[in-house]
């Protein structure tokens, strides 16, 4: 697969990194492409993203018309402590839909494709990544019915086993206590992520040359610094995607704390986009659930394009190395 | 580095990849311990889907008596019957069906129009393109709804499958775009070079070469964007207003009430509402094994 | 699980200043402008509700159906909605062509009533009077039905029609009191020393959820235990100053928190949800649960292997509750005489009868027809307090955001985390900021 041409032909794109990657034509009438593309992001995305700008200097009820007033809701938003406090939450939530389901799914997908893939068939692989998949085809609000029946302090199905197998001093009121709530949260996000990210890069995985591995295992490297050499680099790209889409989720997150905890106890797993919600749906304070929605769209949309931006130095000087 | 490379070299085989390769090596006591790790945590992983399943066949009584942890004493198949014809179930699954069907094939369309102007055609200011497209993913959704509301009301698509189809091709193209221009950008030289020696312009390459060998991707985009649209719950919520358009998720949240809930239904719909999407992943599970591919971004 | 009577009050002045004369299309009919016996030849009448099929309102609802359709020729489109739905939605569809014309919808200032101080209500006073609807509501149960123009209850035009009540009581396990020798208590007094024996015996009494509504109003109810209407009145309508450090509210954090330490509450209540409480009262676990009227269907078909009852509060006169949701009619909507002949069957005796044989708390029933001991025992406690204006609302009602203010207090509460002093001067704070919110 990594053939000396192919290496070569991507050289020669960083020299000239504007041109198209279609011979003799220039990059102008590409353009046309985008138009359907470009018409409806603006439309469904853009639109809105500006009205609610606006909405955010505004108080409005979502019925009779928007009453401007001024920067009353972002003073008000950058008074909030609670608001601020969430988004050290939405740090747990990061680690909980990102670096753990990426560093996990990674290893899953690795000794799913390399070791129970090749020695055991690939039926039992496949199997094993549908199971794994599973949590991501669940309804949120019906995940969190049963997450319930598996935490909750009395009868619950952990508790039960806890105490079943001699651990009775272990058993604890799991989502009730300020100091387990948020790590049972995350425990449960890690549960919802992990298909996810096993299902990409095992999907990545196939792009690595079984050749590669044997002349790497010829000059005596062992399993984890083949899988550290060659196939992170290769499948590096899915990394990057993961990472970001994950990112984006785990700022936005809502369902799980919502349905499993509404953010107690205490304030112990209040996430950002609660706010927002109840802002918008409960209290009907539209102004306001537009100010916390825009807040939360900035720091995402600023965290995407610096991620972008970090992801294309990584790729370039991969290129030129 | 693409699939598109490794895809002209393996012989066309019905066999799946993992398969092929398989049996190779002898099995070290090492790999059955890790296979078994492995197989414990998927089994931790579907034990709710366990507990799903076995309250789905209890009736209410049962659960009062011992809660939902314990097996059915009798099999009931009250829940599933009564969450079919309360709902109406097949007309939800059609709905459902035919929403995250369309919205799958047009996403991956307006991905691969994206992506041919953005991976190979390189076109001014990319990164800000992508990020543009993007915003469809950061944006909370909940702060879409009253702007989409009016806008949709105007055009006469409020309480329209429609009006879901296209908010939803937007959102999922924004993903496909993204991924889809990093695999475009390292699409093999020779190969565009060659076919526009045949002399086939950009459309023909587009459709001939390009689409024809990103398959395998555009397969995995099209088996994502249709799970998660099916799975959707806040925006089909509030644009399907009549039950006749409703999905099925929204059908599953009609059992819980204001303050208490039909358990052992709710059960029983998750299991029903759970089975198409199941069923679509294991059908198109294979192509997954063909691989996305994803070369450098840009 | 639903969070519980969503009791936004927050209105924002700016929102009332402007809809001074926007509630129109009710407002210029006269009395004789109400066609008490509509023909429906031709036409279909759209009614949306979000009861269960088998809840007694679902029922009852249900029957009314052919009858209407007889009555008038019309014919009925009826859509099952989900609570969470008309939640979200509402003011969306009310303002679209896809209103319906007649849909149950919550009470309380943050629901009918912000809808229809946005115009999105029709004003039912000319309907109340062609019918004769307001002889058949006490006037506890008026409340939750008339709005001011800043959407606030109690007083105004009606905008709606509750057609049951609901209240919360006590639900004990008749076996386990027979096992123990304890008889139902009528002080609060002997309640207390019947939860003292429980824990005596190792149980705990209590099944309780400090992440859901019901402790919330097991704390109200303690307060109300002293407490006079007056009291409840400036609490729910902001007519006069309210102290959450008297003695009321300081018995009831007092009390929580005596209850948590002598183990009549589990600490667990913080990770249990009210679903959770109900499943352990009906799997046996706990002998007593403190809710409302709203389990009763659940536990008559739930509960097989023991023998249970209810009874109010000991000690107390008044206690949480109201009339039920409401029907309104959308301004929207196309076909309003038929929907308030609809309305009118509905509050007949035949309908109302079946929603209490059903399980019900209906408000215009003949208390002779009900059936079964369950039905009348339910009914005849509603009827005790209605008598006594013992309706108190619910704690969450006064302001947008109190729902989860209150829960969150209480869990620091039982955790121990705050003082029952501690506690109250959070709650005070964040009853007064919202407050202000409402009244401006």
């Amino acid at each position: 697969m990594a053939t000396t041409p192919l290496m070569t032909s991507r050289r020669r794109v960083v020299r000239a990194p504007e041109e198209s990657l279609l011979p003799h034509t220039g990059n102008r009438g590409f353009w046309l492409y985008l138009i359907p593309g470009l018409v409806l992001v603006t439309f469904i995305v853009v639109v809105p993203l500006v009205w609610n700008i606006y909405l955010s200097f505004t108080s409005w009820r979502g019925i009779l018309p928007p009453v401007w007033i001024g920067f009353a809701n972002w003073i008000q938003l950058f008074g909030d402590s609670e608001f601020w406090e969430s988004f050290a939450n939405s740090v747990a939530m990061i680690v909980a839909m990102v670096i753990v389901p990426t560093v996990l799914g990674l290893l899953v997908a690795a000794v799913l494709f390399d070791l129970i893939g090749k020695k055991f068939g690939g039926r039992v692989a496949s199997f094993l990544r549908a199971t794994y998949y599973l949590p991501q085809l669940l309804p949120v609000a019906v995940a969190a019915v049963v997450i319930g029946w598996i935490l909750r302090p009395e009868n619950g199905a952990l508790n039960t086993v806890l105490g079943g197998i001699g651990l009775k001093s272990l058993e604890h009121d799991w989502l009730g206590d300020p100091s387990t709530a948020l790590l049972s949260i995350m425990f449960v996000m890690v549960w919802v992520q992990i298909g996810y990210p096993v299902v990409i890069f095992m999907a990545a995985l196939q792009r690595v040359d079984p050749e590669l591995y044997e002349a790497a295992e010829l000059d005596g490297a062992g399993w984890f610094q083949r899988f550290r050499s060659i196939t992170i680099n290769i499948i590096r790209p899915e990394i990057f995607v993961v990472t970001l889409t994950c990112t984006i989720a785990a700022l936005k997150v809502f369902g799980p704390v919502f349905t499993l905890t509404r953010g107690g106890p205490g304030n112990a797993t209040i996430v950002p986009s609660y706010y927002s919600y109840n802002e918008f749906f409960n209290a009907q304070q539209v102004g306001y659930g537009a100010t916390i929605a825009t807040a939360l769209t900035v720091v995402i949309v600023l965290l995407t394009i610096g991620f972008i931006k970090a992801q294309n130095r990584v790729e370039q000087s991969e290129r030129s190395n | 580095m693409a699939i598109s490379t490794s895809d002209l070299r393996r012989p066309p085989t019905t066999e799946s990849p993992l398969k092929f390769r398989a049996r190779r090596t002898k099995r070290t006591v090492g790999d059955w311990v890790l296979l078994i790790v492995v197989i414990a945590v998927g089994f931790l992983i579907a034990v709710p889907f366990l507990i799903i399943a076995i309250n789905s066949f209890k009736s209410p009584a049962d659960y009062g008596a011992s809660g939902p942890l314990s097996l059915p004493k009798s099999l009931y198949l009250g829940g599933i019957e009564n969450f079919w014809t309360y709902v109406n179930f097949p007309l939800k699954l059609w709905n459902s069906f035919f929403i995250s069907g369309t919205v799958a094939i047009l996403a991956v369309l307006i991905s691969v129009l994206n992506a041919f102007a953005i991976g190979i055609g390189r076109v001014r200011g990319r990164t800000w393109i992508i990020v543009l497209f993007l915003l469809a993913n950061t944006v909370p959704q909940e702060s879409m709804l009253y702007p989409l509301y009016y806008m949709f009301k105007q055009i006469g698509l409020y309480d329209s499958q429609w009006a879901v189809i296209i908010i939803f091709t937007v959102i999922q193209s924004a993903f496909g775009t993204y991924l889809l221009s990093s695999v475009y950008g390292t699409f093999p030289k020779e190969i565009l070079e060659a076919a526009s020696l045949d002399g086939a312009g950009r459309w023909q390459i587009l459709w001939r070469v390009i689409v024809p060998i990103s398959r395998p991707t555009l397969a995995v985009l099209l088996i994502f964007f249709f799970i998660w649209t099916w799975n959707e719950f806040l925006i089909p919520l509030t644009f399907l207003i009549s039950n006749d358009n409703q999905t099925v998720p929204v059908a599953i949240s009609l059992l819980q009430g204001d303050k208490i809930m039909d358990v052992t239904t709710t059960s029983a719909s998750a299991l029903l509402g759970l089975i198409p999407t199941v069923v679509f992943f294991l059908i198109f599970q294979r192509t997954l094994t063909r691989g996305i591919t994803a070369g450098a971004v840009k | 699980m639903r969070k519980r009577h969503i009791a936004l009050g927050a209105i924002l002045v700016t929102g009332a200043l402007l809809l001074a004369g926007c509630s129109s299309a009710g407002t210029n009919k006269s009395t004789s402008g109400i066609d008490t016996n509509p023909s429906g030849k031709g036409k279909t009448l759209t009614l949306w509700d979000y009861e269960g099929d088998t809840s007694a309102m679902g029922i009852a609802w249900k029957a009314a159906i052919p009858i209407f359709e007889k009555e008038t020729g019309a014919k009925v489109k009826f859509e099952a909605k989900s609570f969470e739905q008309i939640q979200s939605t509402a003011s969306q569809v009310l303002n679209s062509n896809s209103a319906p014309d007649v849909m149950e919808y919550n009470k309380g200032n943050a629901t009918a009533g912000l809808l229809s101080s946005e115009g999105l209500l029709t004003n039912m006073n000319a309907a109340y009077k062609a019918y004769g609807w307001q002889k058949d509501l006490s006037s506890s149960l008026q409340t939750t039905a008339r709005y001011n123009t800043k959407g606030v209850m109690g007083s105004g035009n009606f905008y709606g029609i509750p057609n049951y009540g609901e209240f919360v009581m006590v639900y004990y396990n008749q076996d386990s009191f027979k096992k123990y020798g304890i008889s139902v208590p009528t002080t609060f007094s002997q309640f207390e020393s019947a939860l003292a024996t429980f824990k005596s015996h190792g149980i705990t009494p209590l099944s309780e959820s400090s992440v859901e509504y019901p402790l919330g109003q097991l704390w109200y109810q303690l307060a109300l235990s002293h407490a006079t209407r007056q009291w409840v009145t400036n609490y729910q309508t902001y007519t006069g100053k309210v102290n959450f450090h008297d003695a009321d509210f300081t018995f009831a954090a007092n009390t929580i928190k005596d209850w948590v330490a002598k183990g009549y509450i589990s600490k667990n209540a913080n990770g249990t949800k009210a679903q959770d409480a109900g499943d352990a009262f009906q799997n046996g676990t706990n002998p007593i649960f403190y809710s409302g009227s709203w389990w009763y269907g659940t536990f008559i078909s739930g509960i097989k292997t023991f023998k249970w009852g209810t009874f109010l509060f000991p000690g107390s006169n008044l206690a949480p509750g109201s009339s039920g949701n409401l029907w309104v009619v959308p301004t929207k909507a196309k076909n309003k005489d038929l929907a308030y002949k609809f309305i009118d069957i509905t509050m007949s005796k035949k309908i109302q009868n079946l929603m209490g044989n059903s399980g019900g708390i209906p408000v215009a029933a003949d208390a002779s027809a009900i059936t079964g001991a369950k039905n009348k025992e339910l009914i005849a406690n509603f009827n005790t307090l209605t008598k006594r204006d013992g309706l108190a609302f619910y704690p969450d009602w006064p302001t947008s955001t109190f729902y989860d203010q209150i829960n969150t207090a209480l869990q620091k509460l039982v955790d121990g985390s705050e003082t029952p002093t501690q506690f109250l001067t959070e709650l005070g704070g964040e009853y007064a900021t919202g407050v202000k919110q409402i009244t401006g």
